[in-house]
């Protein structure tokens, strides 16, 4: 620039338009440091994690197998074209038990170069039982940390399978001698496995020496010049591809031989172990049989004893019996002996009674006698007076005899005088009946009439005659009769006399009779009394006779009681003896059946001890036969040694950091583009305006004759001298500090990863400043061409005025006639300035959009925790079951928690980590199945992200988590399928898909789950709610309930959460990047442009003063404008926001996470209030400008 | 009849570093009520400066300007402003128009700021500008803007109508029409007009005329017969 007019010009127009130079300047610097910045950041990012990985000269190429890698895998993998280096390590699974809970450790040699360890802090193993720890154990939180370990303490190890760990390492405890990170496992993730819980927590290193293994399980190799290159860049990706690819075509080879061998050893191994079973069953057979012999024999003698023991029983039964029936009679001649003593005794009595009644007999005897004697004598005499009376008697009888003979004589002579008498009237008799006879025949004859008179007269003659001779007769026996009678008197009277002499003789005599009589009977009774005392003396005598026999019997009784009483003593003597005996005999069978019990019980043991032996033995034998069929079959079944041939790719959380530095890219292709293009439109409308502005004296100097190039390059060089330098400062600045920034909140994730390095990034620096310079040039450019094209006097004018339009506003008369009239101006003002318009929308858009995204981030990242462990996920802890521990054992872990008091509610679920797939993708994902589904609500809730409508599960169909279904690009309604090992793919219909951040989740019912996998489910886990206001006890009750057997460990929602906040932590640093950088666009922009729309209008809002218009109503006509413009701009914001949002929550997403898309409504209103608050402030900044208008400019000629 | 506006002792003193410019030095006027006042004076003589004062857009260095017995020079920004809004009606040189409102809405921009307004539309009748009430500034000629700008001071109904050089940017015939608006409005409602002009011709349309060089009044006179513009020519 030779016209230094000119140039002068030029270095005054900067100083006189700092501000405007600046504005330029500022948002070219924010813009390139924004764009290069962040762009840098992907490629820093990679070139951080290259240098740590190369520091720690980690592998590029990792080979397992199946069957394990031999000395013979390293030699062939030395061979390979590209390998530079091939070490070999062992590696293995185990548990470590805590004092809460369990983990599952990766136990990992360390390598003579690889993967080479960073230690933290301690020292490194030097003893084989000694380990380094995962730095992250030991870190707050960590499971060892959590359960009180430190360095020097020593962690004892499991197996968690039916090996023991000793098989795989030479012991189960290590020293832990310090802390170490290991570029294998960069972030928080350490991988899964297939013991405990499933998922690894840490790992820990220890020497190669601490394992007892015969071959190595993994292999590394470096790949050359594989350094070098930058991880996670196609080159080398590239470049490890070729020789993995290599290596794929040796692996065949390699596999078959490692199979063989395996194959073979098992083979020898299965053959040994048949002989051995084969010996072993044949030894078992001997002995057993040996035993059963013992046992038979055992039995016989114990029978025979008991045989022995029966008889003897019975003898000794008889014995007793024998005794019993000898104590019986015993007790009977006893008995009779008392009896007999005591009838002896009353016999005595007797015969002393009867002696005494003989003597006093006697004595009345001789009593008798003499009273006889007496008597006697009076009889005596008696006798001699009868015998008188009896003479005198005797001779009176003999008197009265003759008179009688006399009587006698007269009586026999009156007895013939009757006779006689008699023998007459019986004559009489026969005449009267011939008589009557004759009587009768007279009459007779007559009645019949027939006899003649004569006969008749004969008949009555002889009558008459009958008659007369009949009583005479008669007259004669009369007298007779009468003097017989006279007789009979006399002779009666005499008959009297005689018979009362006779009377009273007889009389006499029987006096005498009697007198006799009484004597003889006193005399018989004398005789009768001499004859009783004779015979009482007889009687005596034979008493006293009888009494002396009865006494020398009763001696001679008494003699043989004594005898028998004697001979009884003995019997007795013999008997207790006999008892005596037979007590000991019982002693002895008792002793005898005792020891025959003991026998036998011995015996049954020993029986049973067989049977035990015997069934133990034959299912020992049973399953070491089981066992070696199967191994047999396993041995027909053992795979084929497969190869893992795994690059960087396949370490956990390697890719996530690639795909951080991706997400990075994806972030910087839109933000800083976003700033980039603000920042352009700003410098070209200032520079626009510059040039309007400038258009007199651009006239004035073409008027003057410079050419365009000259008066063009002033604006130009303005531009590019504020953009070159705002992008030198911007790409000084950004790509230093922003992927600082960055890296540093990655490196939260990464917390081992301390290699920062930032290069300047030249590419994209120039990209960013070219990109600058291009836009304000080619906005000057364009400006000063628009100007230049004019003609000089046209120039010098001032522009034609802006025709006023009708806005389509205008058209709707019914609003618009409602509008005041300073909202019409507003709006024609509004439409009138259409650029400024989309710039300030643009801009304030941007701001809003920012903010948005800003705060977005925050809700979405930050309120998943929220959401899923307070609206989604509701229990507060989960138990996991000890699948090992019994049902029992796995009950009273139920049960505890169950009975805790500060406990609101349980479920049981199963919840295990399944593949599941649409037919072409797979995805591991969580498979909960709740026991009791009707309750499952109160624990996971179910819903639509958008609508919230709550889904039941039900047998319909299974429920997927939202990110899970979106990655297998399934919906509600689709099938998907479960792999399992056993059943292949489970088809399952999706009956909806639910919202849901943290893991994926395959909900199904406990039927469904019986229909596909056709077994019941196992649950494993229980979810539990704490009461209200107990939730801070959480820790305590599940502390509570893994002291039981049956749980294996414990997870709380709230550590979860709190993990959760701290690995997305490291966004918080982006999102205030955003917020400030947000603040500063919108005010460069509001200010930039409502500066120029006042100079634009100066002239207008001078007259608005002079027409008397208030500081306050001219700022109000100006700031409505400004307003509207602001609402506009923060509702295109919140739409731009949300799209913006929604693209980088999309991109930063990590993979076992799904990040709200929600934005709070708060978030819209803080975006909206900051927004509307750097519109405000612009606007306050603006009013001091307005202030300053002059009127007097209102009445200058229009430029 | 006393004065309606006096102006006592006016000076204006710019200081442009250490020199000082004095615009206007000491003038002294008085105008009654419902006269036409025509200032004359080359470029640079102060009447700008003095309309300026006048109108309340900027303040006399010393002075006294009493207008309806108040006295302006006492006042604040607030109360000038008030007073620019009340009292005056200001006819710019460039019209001054909003550009992006039609006739009626740039009259109606004065209106909704004062206490007193007269209806937008029938002003615009009065100047004749009935039928145009719709246009934008920029579908109007340059007279036709004038008499929107006319219309948008006297809508006011201000008790000074101020008008500088409102003739300036138009042709003669046109200029002429806007000053016998200009003269109508006075006679025929009574309102005080204050024209500006470097045009001396325009003398005789003047009730007074009053002429200021190197900011000082050089001639005041009251003229009893003021012929009507029509008869003027220059």
């Amino acid at each position: 620039m030779k016209k230094k007019a000119l140039k002068k010009e030029f270095y005054m127009e900067i100083r006189r338009s700092l501000g405007r130079f600046l504005s330029i300047f500022f948002i070219v610097a924010i813009g390139v440091s924004f764009f290069s910045g962040i762009r840098a950041a992907e490629p820093d990012m990679r070139y951080s994690g290259d240098a740590y990985f190369d520091e720690k000269n980690l592998m590029d190429i990792q080979v397992m197998s199946t069957l394990g890698l031999t000395d013979e895998d390293i030699k062939v993998l030395k061979q390979v074209d590209g390998i530079e280096n091939v070490e070999a390590g062992y590696s293995t699974d185990a548990l470590c038990a805590g004092t809460e809970s369990q983990a599952v450790l990766h136990i990992m040699s360390m390598l003579p170069s690889m993967n080479e360890l960073t230690l933290e802090e301690g020292r490194l193993p030097e003893k084989p039982d000694e380990c380094a720890v995962d730095a992250d154990l030991l870190a707050k939180d960590g499971f060892l940390a959590r359960n009180g370990y430190q360095i020097g303490d020593t962690i004892r190890l499991t197996s968690g399978t039916d090996d023991p760990i000793t098989d795989t390492l030479t012991g189960d405890t290590f020293t832990i001698v310090g802390s170490v990170s290991s570029p294998n496992f960069i972030s928080f993730g350490r991988g899964n496995t297939t013991i405990g819980t499933g998922s690894v927590s840490g790992f820990a290193a220890v020497l190669p020496e601490s394992f007892e293994m015969d071959v190595y399980t993994e292999l590394y190799a470096t790949v050359d010049g594989a350094k070098e290159l930058t991880a996670f860049t196609d080159e080398y990706t590239d470049h490890v591809e070729q020789v993995l690819d290599e290596l794929e075509e040796r692996k065949e080879e390699r596999q078959d031989s490692r199979t063989k061998e395996i194959r073979e050893e098992a083979e020898t191994e299965l053959a040994d172990g048949k002989q051995e079973l084969a010996d072993a069953k044949a030894e078992a057979q001997t002995e057993l049989a040996d035993a059963k012999q013992q046992i038979d024999d055992g039995w016989k003698q114990l029978n025979d004893g008991k045989a022995q023991l029966a008889s003897s029983y019975a003898e000794l039964e008889s014995s007793r019996e024998t005794l019993a029936a000898g104590e019986a009679e015993i007790a009977q001649n006893e008995k009779l002996l008392s009896e007999k003593t005591a009838e002896l005794e009353t016999q005595q009595e007797t015969l002393n009674e009867k002696q005494r009644e003989l003597d006093g007999k006697l004595a009345e005897l001789e009593g008798s006698q003499s009273e006889l004697d007496v008597q006697r004598a009076i009889v005596e005499q008696n006798k001699a007076a009868l015998d008188q009376k009896q003479q005198q008697l005797n001779g009176s009888q003999t008197a009265l005899d003759a008179q009688k003979t006399e009587l006698d004589a007269q009586w026999a002579q009156l007895a013939e005088s009757q006779e006689a008498l008699e023998e007459q009237s019986t004559l009489v008799g026969v005449q009267e009946s011939q008589l009557n006879e004759l009587k009768a025949q007279y009459q007779a004859l007559l009645e019949s009439g027939t006899a003649d008179e004569a006969t008749l007269q004969a008949m009555e003659a002889k009558i008459a005659e009958g008659d007369a001779a009949l009583a005479a007769a008669k007259e004669q026996l009369s007298g007779a009769q009468t003097q017989l009678t006279t007789w009979k008197s006399q002779l009666d009277a005499a008959q009297a006399q005689l018979d009362a002499g006779q009377a009273a003789l007889t009389a006499g005599q029987e006096e005498l009779n009697a007198g006799y009589a009484q004597l003889t009977q006193a005399q018989t009774q004398l005789d009768e009394g001499q004859a009783q005392i004779d015979s009482g003396r007889t009687q005596i005598s034979e008493g006293q006779a009888q009494l002396d026999t009865g006494k020398a019997a009763l001696e001679s009784g008494k003699t043989q009681l004594a005898d028998a009483k004697s001979q009884l003593e003995t019997a007795k003597q013999e008997i207790a003896d006999g008892r005596a005996q037979l007590t000991s005999g019982e002693q002895k069978i008792a002793e005898a059946e005792s020891e025959i019990a003991e026998n036998e019980q011995k015996l049954n043991d020993a029986q049973k001890e067989y049977d035990d032996g015997k069934a133990e033995a034959d299912a020992e034998i049973a399953d070491a036969e089981a066992e070696l069929a199967d191994a047999e079959t396993e041995i027909a079944k053992i795979e084929p040694a497969k190869w893992y041939i795994n690059s960087r790719d396949d370490l956990t959380d390697y890719t996530g950091y690639g795909e951080n530095a991706d997400r990075m890219r994806a972030i910087g292709k839109v933000f800083p583009v976003l700033f980039f293009l603000v920042a352009a439109l700003i410098s070209l409308t200032t520079m626009t305006r510059m040039v309007e502005e400038q258009r007199t004296q651009i006239g004035t100097l073409k008027a003057l004759g410079y050419d365009r190039r000259s008066i063009a390059a002033k604006y130009l060089g303005y531009a590019t001298l504020a953009t070159v330098t705002g992008s030198i400062v911007g790409i000084l600045f950004g790509e230093k500090v922003f992927p600082y920034i960055i890296i540093t909140a990655y490196g939260i994730m990464y917390p081992h990863m301390h290699n920062v390095v930032i290069p300047y990034n030249l590419e994209y620096a120039l990209m960013a400043s070219m990109a600058a310079l291009v836009c304000t040039l080619f906005a000057t450019i364009f400006s000063c061409y628009r100007e230049l094209r004019e003609q000089a006097a046209e120039l010098m004018r001032p522009p034609a005025p802006k025709n006023g339009k009708r806005v389509l506003l205008e058209r709707m008369t019914w609003i618009w006639s409602r509008l005041s009239f300073t909202w019409k101006a507003t709006i024609r003002n509004l439409v009138r300035y259409k650029k400024r318009f989309f710039m300030t929308v643009f801009g304030i858009s941007g701001c809003m959009a920012l903010l948005l995204v800003g705060f977005g981030l925050k809700d979405s990242i930050f309120d998943i925790g929220k959401i899923q462990y307070h609206e989604l996920s509701l229990y507060n802890g989960n138990v996991v079951l000890n699948e090992e521990a019994s049902e029992e054992e796995q009950d009273a872990a139920v049960k505890k928690l169950d009975a805790d008091k500060r406990v609101k509610s349980t479920a049981e679920n199963l919840l295990t980590q399944v593949t599941i797939s649409n037919g072409k993708e797979e995805k591991d994902v969580f498979l909960n199945v709740p026991k009791e589904e009707e309750h499952f609500s109160d624990f996971v809730v179910n819903r639509d992200r958008i609508t919230k409508e709550q889904y039941t599960l039900d047998d319909s169909g299974v429920i997927l988590t939202e990110k899970a279904a979106k990655e297998l690009e399934v919906k509600a309604g689709d099938t998907i399928y479960v792999v399992d090992d056993e059943k292949g793919e489970i088809p399952y219909k999706i009956a909806a898909v639910c919202e849901n951040y943290m893991m994926h989740y395959l909900y199904m019912t406990a039927d469904l789950y019986q229909n596909g996998f056709e077994e019941e489910p196992d649950y494993n886990s229980v979810y539990y709610i704490m009461q209200d206001g107990k939730i801070a006890e959480t820790e305590d009750v599940g502390g509570s309930v893994i002291e039981e057997e049956g749980a294996l460990s414990v997870s709380y929602t709230t550590n979860v959460e709190e993990q959760l906040d701290d690995m997305l932590g490291s966004l918080n640093i982006v999102i205030v990047v955003l917020v400030i950088s947000a603040g500063m666009l919108a005010f460069v922009v509001l200010y930039n442009l409502n500066n120029i729309n006042i100079t634009e209008r100066k002239r207008e809002l001078a007259t608005l003063k002079v027409l008397g218009f208030y500081p306050m109503e001219v700022a109000e006509y100006v700031y409505r404008e400004n307003v509207i413009l602001t609402v506009i701009g923060a509702i295109v914001g919140i739409l731009l926001g949300k799209i913006l949002h929604r693209f980088i929550i999309v991109t930063v997403e990590i993979d076992t996470a799904m990040f709200g898309r929600n934005i709070d409504f708060s978030s819209f209103v803080y975006g909206f209030l900051i927004t509307v608050g750097f519109s405000v402030l612009v606007n306050a900044v603006m009013y001091f400008k307005l202030k300053k208008i002059d009127m007097i400019e209102s009445l200058k000629s229009v430029e | 009849m006393a004065d309606f506006v006096e102006l006592k002792h006016i000076t204006k003193v710019y200081k442009m570093g250490e020199v000082e410019i004095r615009a206007v030095d000491g003038i002294d006027f008085e105008i009654e009520k419902g006269e036409l006042v025509v200032i004359v004076g080359p470029s640079g003589a102060g009447k700008t400066t003095v309309l300026n004062i006048l109108g309340g857009m900027d303040t006399a260095t010393s002075g006294k300007i009493i207008v309806d017995g108040a006295d302006i020079t006492r006042y604040n920004e607030r109360q000038l402003t008030s007073y620019r809004r009340d009292d005056i009606g200001f006819v710019f040189q460039f019209y001054n128009l909003v550009p992006n409102l039609t006739a009626k809405e740039n009259v109606e921009l004065a209106l909704q700021i004062c206490k007193d307004p007269l209806d937008a539309q029938t002003v615009l009748e009065d100047v004749g500008l009935g039928k145009r009430l719709d246009n934008f500034p920029a579908q109007l000629s340059g007279g036709e803007q004038q008499r929107v700008s006319i219309a948008r001071a006297l809508a006011k109904n201000p008790k000074l109508l101020l008008c500088d050089e409102p003739t300036g940017a138009l042709d003669y015939n046109t200029g002429k029409a806007i000053l016998k608006l200009l003269q109508d409005m006075c006679r025929k409602k009574g309102m005080t007009v204050i024209i500006i002009t470097h045009n001396s011709a325009l003398a005789p349309m003047a009730d007074r005329l009053i002429k200021i060089k190197n900011g000082k009044v050089a001639k005041m006179e009251k003229n009893t017969s003021p012929v009507s513009v029509d008869l003027i020519e220059w």
